[in-house]
């Protein structure tokens, strides 16, 4: 035993350029959350401030406008998501549909199944996984990734779908405690799979509790060990954050109208005073949230 | 206004429509700001399915005797979760596929081809310079293979979404045609059964499988059909008139399922 380093067990509360330092361009990254729930958007802000450049982002399986303004901002080159959009808020991302377009963005096309199948193979450090849906279709065809192939077992014709490791993955979640054992309120959608894809995950949480609160009810630890854990209370703002805050439509619609100025008309003015106002003018996620106003918050404490 | 004598509309025969394709014990998903299947699946459930599994928001709901059930405009509002008899993983419901053989799915599409193939991806005839992209294919690809069955329903019948072929093909219906088409690839579940839109219902003609009109809802004719329509569909020398919801089916859509009336705008 050493008696100058003794024997603590280490609390892993973060700030969150501590968790962007880990980031490089180019890398692969993974954002959690489902469509308009419980992304890391102080992360996701963060990235934008930072000025990262070429990165992979590997959306939610039905990715919301988070995954949207990272390509409005230029940090996203390939996008590996089934779905990029905000359901009746906006059927597609106006900015993932523009970039898509005009080739800005690469899309590694893949569908829900597909997706899960591509992060198991990274879990499971093999190539790939082999997967059924999708034989007859155009996927091999549009993802060159997306291999046909006889299975040497029964000789049947499957696709091989191929891992997608995660550099660092991002998640916003309800609770953790110093220890990174996190909690969600309600299923955590997909957010299982992107931590098992990854090779360090930071989350972003509502609050810190207790190692005894956690210990409580154990089966509830979604993620047993985050890499570092964000304090960040209405951390997923504009999008909601189950049993803390609903999503913000406005503030969402204010983002979508910018957005899609820039899709119709390639004026950028819009969304250039959007990430002036709330991307780059903050100084730290809490000058966003005072931005955002607490009256306004405070709203959004109720349904 | 008394709405149960006002006629029904063109959504409610759509969804009445999908509600009398399901059995009960089938496992069904109700998607959000998808007022016409859930409005389907919802109906079944009531009225003659009340062992199907009801998928709502990612969870298994227990509905079957709620009054009223609330109609949530995102699929991530967690006022649903209260109905919860079990959470799904998201990663779960999309890895594991033994439950959806019994499982009915509902599909939209930007274009479908005579054979009920379809696409979600985008317009254009370069992959690489699509003129329209689309949302994605979401998780249609496989559940259009796994689950027994699906219908492909749109919210517009016209020549830009029916075409001759499909740019990309994002979920597989009847390949080029044939009993065959889909075995012969392997894949399992029954490939899609009706197309649904707001001018009539169509399904696929044994042997050739290829699209064929069913009936027309009341007050439209054959021609608007084959006008709106950009191939040539199948057309029996006798097309009946789809069966509009009976009085208690207005009733339960009306003041159970649909009481903020989605399907009556």
């Amino acid at each position: 035993m050493n008696p100058d380093s003794p024997n603590v067990r280490k609390k892993r509360i973060i700030e969150l350029d501590q968790a962007l330092a880990h980031v490089k361009d180019g890398m692969t990254i993974g954002i959690g959350g489902f469509i308009n729930s419980s992304h890391p958007m102080h992360v996701v802000r963060g990235l934008i401030k930072k000025g990262f450049k070429n990165l992979t982002v590997v959306g939610p399986a039905s990715s919301g406008l988070e995954i949207d303004l990272l390509i409005a901002a230029g940090v996203a080159k390939k996008i590996i998501a089934p779905y990029v959009g905000g359901e009746a808020l906006a059927p597609i991302g106006p900015a993932f549909r523009a970039a898509a377009e005009r080739g800005l963005i690469e899309v590694f096309e893949l569908d829900e199944a597909m997706y899960y199948a591509a992060l198991r193979a990274a879990a499971q450090r093999v190539p790939f996984n082999p997967w059924r849906s999708g034989v007859g279709t155009s996927f091999p065809e549009m993802n060159p990734m997306i291999k046909s192939f006889k299975d040497p077992i029964n000789g049947e014709t499957l696709l091989a779908i191929p891992a997608v490791n995660i550099d660092v993955a991002f998640l916003h979640a309800a609770v953790s405690d110093y220890y990174g054992n996190v909690q969600y309120i309600g299923h955590g959608y997909g957010d299982r799979a992107i931590y098992a894809a990854a090779d360090k995950t930071f989350v972003q949480v509502e609050k810190v509790v207790s190692n005894e609160e956690i210990r409580a009810d154990p089966i509830k630890t979604a993620i047993p060990g985050a890499d570092g854990i964000i304090r960040a209370p209405f951390g997923a703002h504009p999008y909601s954050s189950p049993g803390h805050y609903i999503e913000d439509k406005a503030h969402i619609k204010k983002y979508v109208q910018a957005a899609t100025a820039w899709a119709k008309t390639n004026d950028f003015a819009p969304l250039q005073a959007y990430l002036d106002e709330f991307v780059l003018g903050p100084k730290d996620p809490i000058e966003y949230l005072e931005r955002v106003g607490l009256r306004q918050l405070l709203t959004l404490n109720e349904y | 206004m008394n709405t149960i004598t006002m006629q029904a509309t063109r959504k409610e025969i759509m969804a009445t429509v999908l509600a009398r394709d399901l059995v009960d014990g089938e496992w069904v998903e109700v998607g959000a700001n998808l007022p016409v299947p859930r409005a389907g699946v919802l109906l079944a459930h009531l009225l003659w399915g009340a062992n199907m599994s009801v998928m709502v928001a990612m969870t298994k709901a227990n509905v079957l005797n709620e009054p009223v059930i609330e109609e949530f405009e995102l699929i991530t509002d967690h006022r649903a979760t209260r109905w919860a008899e079990a959470y799904y993983l998201h990663n779960d419901l999309v890895e594991n596929m033994k439950f959806r053989h019994r499982g009915v799915f509902f599909a939209g599409a930007l274009q479908i081809d005579p054979f009920g193939n379809s696409n979600l991806i985008g317009i254009g005839k370069d992959y690489k310079a699509l003129k329209f992209r689309g949302p994605g294919a979401i998780g249609v690809c496989n559940a259009t293979v796994m689950n027994s069955r699906f219908h492909l329903v749109v919210n517009s019948h016209d020549p830009r979404i029916f075409v001759p072929k499909c740019d990309f093909i994002s979920a597989l219906g009847w390949g080029q045609g044939g009993e065959d088409a889909r075995t012969k690839l392997g894949l399992p579940g029954g490939g899609p059964r009706y197309v649904v839109t707001p001018l009539c219902v169509m399904d696929f003609e044994p042997g050739s499988k290829r699209m064929r009109l069913k009936s027309l809802h009341p007050g439209v004719d054959i021609e608007e059909v084959k006008k709106n329509t950009g191939f040539e569909l199948i057309i029996p020398a006798k097309v009946p008139t789809t069966e509009p919801p009976s009085a208690e089916e207005l009733k339960v859509l009306r003041e159970r399922i649909d009481v903020q009336g989605a399907l009556r705008q």
